[in-house]
């Protein structure tokens, strides 16, 4: 008999329908995915099945019982929790009190907070999430992934029968998916249903048992995973074939080259050291490694961003001078594509056209201000380039699906035409479809002969684009590889820190 | 259509246009001998100083920033020129040596937001208490008056009706204007304002821009400083008490996000204005000086909640 059933879902938001008859079973003890491109319908499933939103109509029932629709509360006292893409915590609080926040155990007749209690039951429940840091720290000085894992923990402190997880994964390192993996293994044995949102197909076929495919709200269809191909699946998420990521021919690179970038014996401690590199021109360099293994502070140190204690950076067979800034780096011919799109690279509520032409915007005017024309060319052109589904340029960019934003983020660059791109995740977050398009993107710019660093913690993406890996464990580089001779094995083994394996 | 209406009407700018027109028709209505020009004219003296500083508090509000410091600034300005003036200085160099305590004052500010990171609100809290200090302590709060005539005279000409001040803030507001759409600089401060993470990120030089607007700031009080002496021919260190209330006010009556990112010139010259009229109304009709700060007190929680029901109707 299934636990969670939900028939004939519909939704509409204004006049667009987000789901229409969407019907879904979840059997106890099973993992059950859900696919979809951006926009698919998926959140809103998720919303309307963790008692966010209402249905227009509908209904859920668990075990053959109505659920509690548009209550969180009550739908999380029947079972059913929810884990979000963005982690939701309290950034000033530490791990146990965001754990129990809203439930609070306490004593002596609400008197007083158990906090002992509180505090061995928060150590258990992250010990056998497998993590091990402090307890004590503020969840705000944490890193991504283990602030995902404190509202895992949270999720756990229910008595839960039906777990959603939304994009679990999204910015977990492989070890810290790993772990998740194995919690999730031991939940379904305990007759835990859990349904498993992810744009990591790799994930739902070694997860799941069943997958449902979701495409413009309605339902594509619902399959055991195991009589269904990756191109099948991708096939029935958007509609339409796919090109199979065949790996292409990657030209080697002849050493008498002169490199775009090169970095001797670069060091900031305490976050890398002894960092030795070389980006040739027409190159995809990737970097792989776990999160928090110093691979975003090399390229805000690279770029200007952050200050270097010792070290060379030649560029183009220029040393930068002691000291550099964004400022030397970008009219060097740099560009870097940070990792948290919506803080480090948008300007959400501004338009489209300013946040496409703002690193321009000084090669865009004169003394007399902003070249109007040649401005609004630049970003109609750049729309048109990268393919930006966009109402208008004159939109804001927070109207825009992920995707879309990303492409802004790349484009704002690709117009200043740099020699070297930074790409630091640079398709987290972003639908299938899209992430092709940004593929392609990304071997075109190398293709027209720019160097590429691309840091990434998709180990497929980084195999299939990169020419060249570099693996970094602990603020250090641990090996080189080719990309055609590289397994995802290989750059796991090398980027898991030593004492670790010794432990495992 | 009736959607086109209304999101026109979600603007905070014509909002204000038609909380100003439904003002000066009740006005006309009350008292209309208010609204003739000759009586228009002679009040309009009062407004120019506050508008002259209103322009970089705009640009700093828009920032996510704010400078509340500059009525400080503007007594320790003339306190400086007094002074000077006082112990044989020629006019001109003292007005000189304003123009350039406001820069410094203005410098001090900027040098803590942006080097420091302390907080806006904070550092310029604390320097509106020290150069206040500052000024009474130089001047031991006696009033410095008897400026040569040709001072005097630049606060009371006027050319085609306008006084000189008048003119002064028309052609910084035309900077101001062609700064924010014809220059970059413009979509530097909104890009900040809204995100000054990713601005910073787009190789923008956000600190020096910062730097800037707050010396604008103290280099602003300065001038209105030199105006105020010149029209009430003496500097005295309480000069310019609450000024930064007015210009604030207007400021965010205006239609500028206290978070910085939205708001444009014309919204503050409307929300000068209507401060204006209310301020002078009350004081000419009642002739009660106290009503005048809970006219401007309820004059912005009106605006505030319209603009907050409007806002909200427009996101949902």
């Amino acid at each position: 008999m299934s636990a969670l059933q939900a028939k004939q879902i519909s939704r509409s938001y204004g006049g667009t329908r987000a789901l229409s008859e969407v019907s879904i079973e979840l059997l106890p003890g099973s993992i059950h995915a859900l696919c979809g491109e951006n926009g698919a319908g998926k959140s809103t499933l998720i919303k309307i099945l963790s008692g966010v939103e209402t249905p227009d109509s509908g209904e859920v029932t668990l075990n053959g019982q109505p659920i509690p629709l548009g209550r969180v509360h009550a739908v999380e006292q029947i079972g059913i929790v929810a884990v979000h893409q963005e982690p939701v915590v309290f950034p000033h609080l530490n791990t146990v009190d965001n754990l129990f926040v809203g439930r609070e155990q306490s004593k002596v007749g609400g008197l007083w907070l158990n906090k002992k209690g509180m505090r061995e039951q928060a150590c258990q429940i992250m010990h056998s999430l497998g993590e091990a840091f402090s307890l004590d720290i503020p969840v705000g000085q944490l890193s991504l992934a283990q602030r995902q894992m404190v509202s895992m923990g949270r999720a756990l402190l229910h008595e839960c029968r039906i777990l959603i997880l939304d994009e679990p994964t999204a910015s977990l390192s492989a070890r810290e998916s790993r772990s998740l993996f194995a919690t999730m293994d031991r939940l379904q044995q305990q007759g835990v249903g859990i349904l498993y949102v992810s744009h990591r197909l790799e994930e739902v076929f070694q997860l799941a048992q069943q997958v449902t495919i979701l495409r413009d709200g309605q339902c594509a269809g619902t399959q055991p995973t195991s009589s269904l191909s990756r191109s099948e699946l991708i096939r029935m998420m958007v509609g339409r074939p796919v090109d199979n990521p065949s790996r292409q021919q990657k030209k080697t690179k002849s050493k008498s080259d002169k490199p775009i970038l090169k970095i001797r014996g670069m060091r900031r401690d305490p976050v890398f050291q002894d960092i030795h590199l070389e980006v040739y021109a027409g190159e995809i360099l990737g970097l792989s490694g776990l999160v928090g293994a110093g691979r975003s502070e090399i390229a805000r140190a690279i770029f200007g961003l952050d200050p270097v204690d010792e070290g060379e950076i030649w560029f183009e067979g220029r040393c930068l001078p002691e000291g550099f800034t964004i400022q030397d780096t970008m009219a060097m011919g740099m560009a870097m594509v940070p990792e948290d799109r919506q803080r480090e690279g948008l300007v959400l509520p501004a338009s489209v056209e300013d946040n496409l032409t703002l690193p321009s915007l000084i090669e865009l005017s004169g003394w007399m201000g902003m070249h109007r024309k040649p401005r609004h060319e630049a970003s109609r052109s750049l729309i048109e380039q990268m393919g930006i589904k966009t109402a208008s340029r004159a939109s804001s960019a927070q109207s825009l699906s992920g995707g879309n934003q990303q492409k802004i983020v790349l484009g704002k660059w690709v117009y200043r035409q740099p020699r070297l791109f930074i790409l630091d995740e640079p398709t987290r977050g972003v639908d299938v479809g899209a992430k092709e398009e940004v593929h392609r993107m990304i071997e075109q710019l190398a293709a027209g002969g720019s160097a590429i660093l691309l840091i990434s913690s998709d180990m497929p993406e980084i195999l299939r684009l990169s020419d060249r890996i570099l693996t970094l464990c602990q603020g250090r580089i641990k090996g080189e590889i080719a990309s055609h001779e590289a397994t995802q094995e290989i750059l796991l083994q090398w980027a898991l820190p030593e004492e670790r394996d010794a432990l495992s | 259509m009736k959607t086109k209406w209304f999101s026109w009407l979600s603007h905070p700018e014509s909002l204000l246009s038609c909380l100003t027109l439904v003002m000066l028709g009740w006005i006309c209505n009350v008292d209309p001998t208010f609204l003739q020009w000759e009586v228009q004219k002679e009040l309009s003296t009062h407004i120019w100083e506050t508008a002259l500083m209103a322009l970089p508090m705009t640009l700093i509000i828009l920032t996510g920033g704010i400078d509340l410091s500059i009525g400080s600034t503007m007594s320790l300005c003339a306190i400086t020129a007094g002074m000077l003036h006082q112990h044989g200085v020629p006019l001109p160099m003292g007005c000189l040596a304003a123009a350039l305590v406001g820069l410094a004052g203005g410098w001090f500010n900027g040098w803590f937001i942006t080097r420091l990171k302390v907080h806006p609100l904070i550092i310029t809290l604390a320097t509106m208490a020290a150069f206040r200090g500052i000024a009474e302590g130089v001047s031991q709060a006696r009033p410095l008056s008897g400026f040569p005539k040709s001072f005097t005279w630049l606060g009371q000409a006027s050319w085609l009706g306008i006084p000189l001040a008048g003119w002064l803030f028309l052609g910084c507001l035309a900077l101001c204007a062609w700064i924010m759409h014809g220059h970059r600089l413009g979509r530097y401060i909104h890009a900040i304002g809204y995100n000054e993470v990713a601005t910073r990120y787009s190789g923008i030089r956000v600190n020096r821009i910062l730097l800037g607007l707050y010396c604008l700031s103290g280099l602003s009080a300065s001038i209105a400083a030199i105006l105020f002496m010149a029209r009430r021919n003496t500097a005295k260190a309480d000069i310019g008490v609450g000024v930064e209330l007015g210009v604030i006010t207007a400021v965010v009556m205006g239609g500028v996000s206290i978070f910085g990112g939205r708001g444009s010139l014309f919204g503050v010259c409307l929300g000068l204005v209507l401060i204006h009229e209310t301020r002078e109304f009350v004081s000419w009709h009642w002739s009660r000086d106290e009503l005048n700060l809970l006219a401007l007190g309820s004059l912005l929680i009106l605006s505030v909640v319209f603009q907050q029901l409007l806002g909200h109707k427009r996101s949902s």
